[in-house]
């Protein structure tokens, strides 16, 4: 019990959203209109996050995932439901669940523009009020992490996006926090950067323990970081597990690649609970010569798509 | 499961973290050296161009409504310094609309302290100091030639009421930028109560009683100088309202912060 960070139990959240009309006797007529609709943004969404797990939170565009994290930052009021991060109601107590967790925004940083990295730094341990001992740890453990000086001087807005992503996760950090929620961390980042960012959140998560939350649409991410994946759509929770069963999930997919007498190659999608690799060889055997075969896992990204495509007839 | 409470963060808290920030804003200012020349001489020519107007107008009537020139002097002093500190110390609600539209604003939800005043420590603007420094020099001459004493009583009173009296401009700015969270074009809201300001400087006598009710009791414009400065000029018979002005004031300020944070809490800050 103690090990559970995040209870949520049956959350929703609806929107109203005025039903708008066309033209300017629509505009006019918007203006006394009662005519709402509801959006249901999350809908009966229960999911339990233990210490220090690294959990993929996917959905496609949409879907409900910032909506869900605003409810469990406490800035949204669920509709219905209950939810405990810590054991407190987000929302009822903002301020101490914000003592607790750390966010960054992929493409907004939280950083003061015009000032020095370092003078953020400061204020922030002003704000949340850490010992000046733990303030010089968390430095420390930070250069062992990445390269610090060539940012730590330098004014948030001359930073490359990089750079600042960089800062806002460490800045994220900075006042330990149990629970941190990275909303697309490496959005527009290049390949090394993307590497780097990975690296210094696993490192801090094996460090300090902290539970990450991180959504993403990048299943390189997910595949260097997650173990366990939660995935929504419209609103709803559609799985949750770990990521070796994902790619079980729908079937277990392989394609097959078989290079024929000809030297061409033809590709056969196989889903192993129907038949087995062996047996598709066999028949193309009785009409083709085959030379060469491969074998191909699918993907992360090809399972992924398949779910935000509506894939379970596939 | 160990269960912390919120660390207490009381007045002396935050008055540290503002001059922590404060020192950090102008400090990065001052690096935008052009910027801040330019824009500290644009705002001494607003207020030079704007007493020149007045001076010629007084000029020629040399008495409003039994008030002459130097207790309208007075007044527009009085308005000056009453405007500073909104113009200095809550620029930012100028922001919250853009802030509010593009989803910017959340950021401001997540940390542990006062989302109110974590928003608005971020911009302190200098060009109000210029306004201050002339609204003082006004307001002191005017002082001078009216012949009100200069003792203990009537000091604290000036800093009480100049005080109280500039609450109930950032009270109006307060409403209205908060309106953001509700419409779309709360600019013009802004704007129009930006430039109600303007009748700050004259005595609210001259208007006829319908603006004088709005005046007082829809957009309390005639807090900012008029009652207030009725305690200076006509010291013999002050109405209730002016000695009632600090409370009015504090109140106001007060609903209007409420009204500030009830637009925050109500908002959906959707799109991600």
């Amino acid at each position: 019990m103690s090990n559970e960070v995040i209870v949520m139990k049956n959350i929703s959240k609806q929107f109203k959203v005025l039903n708008r009309h066309e033209g300017l006797k629509g505009s006019i007529q918007d203006l006394f209109s009662r005519d709402y609709k509801i959006i249901k943004a999350v809908d009966d969404v229960s999911l339990t996050v233990n210490k220090g797990e690294i959990i993929g939170y996917l959905g496609p565009n949409g879907a409900g995932k910032s909506t869900t994290i605003k409810i469990m930052t406490g800035v949204l009021e669920p509709s219905a439901g209950e939810i405990f991060v810590d054991g407190r109601m987000p929302y009822k107590d903002r301020t101490a669940n914000s003592e607790n967790i750390g966010v960054v925004f992929g493409q907004r940083s939280q950083l003061w523009w015009n000032l020095p990295l370092i003078e953020s730094f400061n204020l922030l341990r002003n704000i949340y009020l850490v010992p000046e001992k733990d303030y010089r740890n968390m430095l420390e453990l930070y250069r062992s992490l990445v390269d610090l000086e060539p940012i730590l001087h330098k004014p948030v807005r001359q930073m490359s996006l990089g750079q600042r992503t960089l800062s806002d996760i460490l800045a994220a950090f900075l006042h330990n926090p149990g629970i941190v929620f990275l909303d697309e961390p490496t959005i527009g980042l290049d390949v090394s950067m993307k590497a780097r960012i990975r690296e210094l959140i696993r490192g801090l998560n094996e460090v300090k323990g902290t539970t990450v939350i991180l959504t993403t649409h990048d299943m390189g991410d997910v595949d260097a970081l997650c173990k366990r994946i939660i995935i929504i759509d419209k609103g709803r929770k559609i799985y949750d597990n770990d990521i070796e069963h994902l790619k079980s999930y729908f079937g277990s997919y392989r394609t097959l690649r078989m290079r024929l007498g000809d030297d061409s190659w033809v590709e056969q999608v196989i889903d192993e609970k129907k038949t087995d690799v062996m047996h598709v060889m066999q028949e193309m055997q009785k009409e083709h010569k085959i030379k060469d075969i491969q074998l191909q896992e699918i993907s992360t990204e090809e399972v992924i798509r398949k779910i935000y495509e509506g894939g379970e007839s596939a | 499961m160990e269960m912390k409470t919120a660390k207490k963060r009381g007045l002396s808290f935050y008055l540290s973290i503002y001059k922590k920030i404060l020192a950090q804003d102008l400090k990065s200012k001052m690096s935008y050296r052009a910027d801040f020349f330019i824009s500290t001489f644009g705002m001494v020519l607003t207020n030079i161009s704007g007493f020149i107007t007045f001076i010629i107008l007084f000029h020629n009537f040399p008495s409003v409504n039994g008030w002459d020139y130097h207790h309208m002097l007075f007044l527009y002093g009085f308005s000056l310094i009453a405007l500073t500190p909104v113009q200095c110390f809550f620029d930012n609600n100028w922001n919250l609309r853009f802030m509010v539209r593009s989803g910017d604003f959340i950021k401001y939800c997540f940390r542990p302290i006062n989302v109110f005043f974590y928003f608005i420590s971020e911009v302190f603007d200098v060009k109000g100091l210029g306004q201050f420094v002339f609204g003082l020099g006004t307001f002191i001459y005017a002082w001078a030639h009216i012949g009100i004493p200069v003792t203990v009583v009537t000091v604290a009173e000036a800093a009480i009421f100049l005080i109280t009296a500039s609450l109930f401009m950032i009270a109006l700015m307060n409403f209205a930028a908060a309106t953001c969270f509700w419409i779309i074009n709360s600019g013009y809201v802004m704007v129009i109560m930006f430039r109600f300001k303007d009748f700050a400087k004259y005595p609210s006598s001259i208007f006829n009683s319908v603006f004088r009710f709005i005046f007082t009791f829809l957009i309390p414009i005639a807090f900012v100088a008029y009652y207030p400065s009725l305690v200076f000029v006509t010291p013999d018979h002050v109405p209730l309202l002016s000695w009632l002005s600090p409370f009015i004031g504090s109140l106001f300020f007060f609903l209007s912060y409420k009204f500030w944070m009830l637009g925050v809490r109500k908002y959906d800050f959707t799109g991600s």
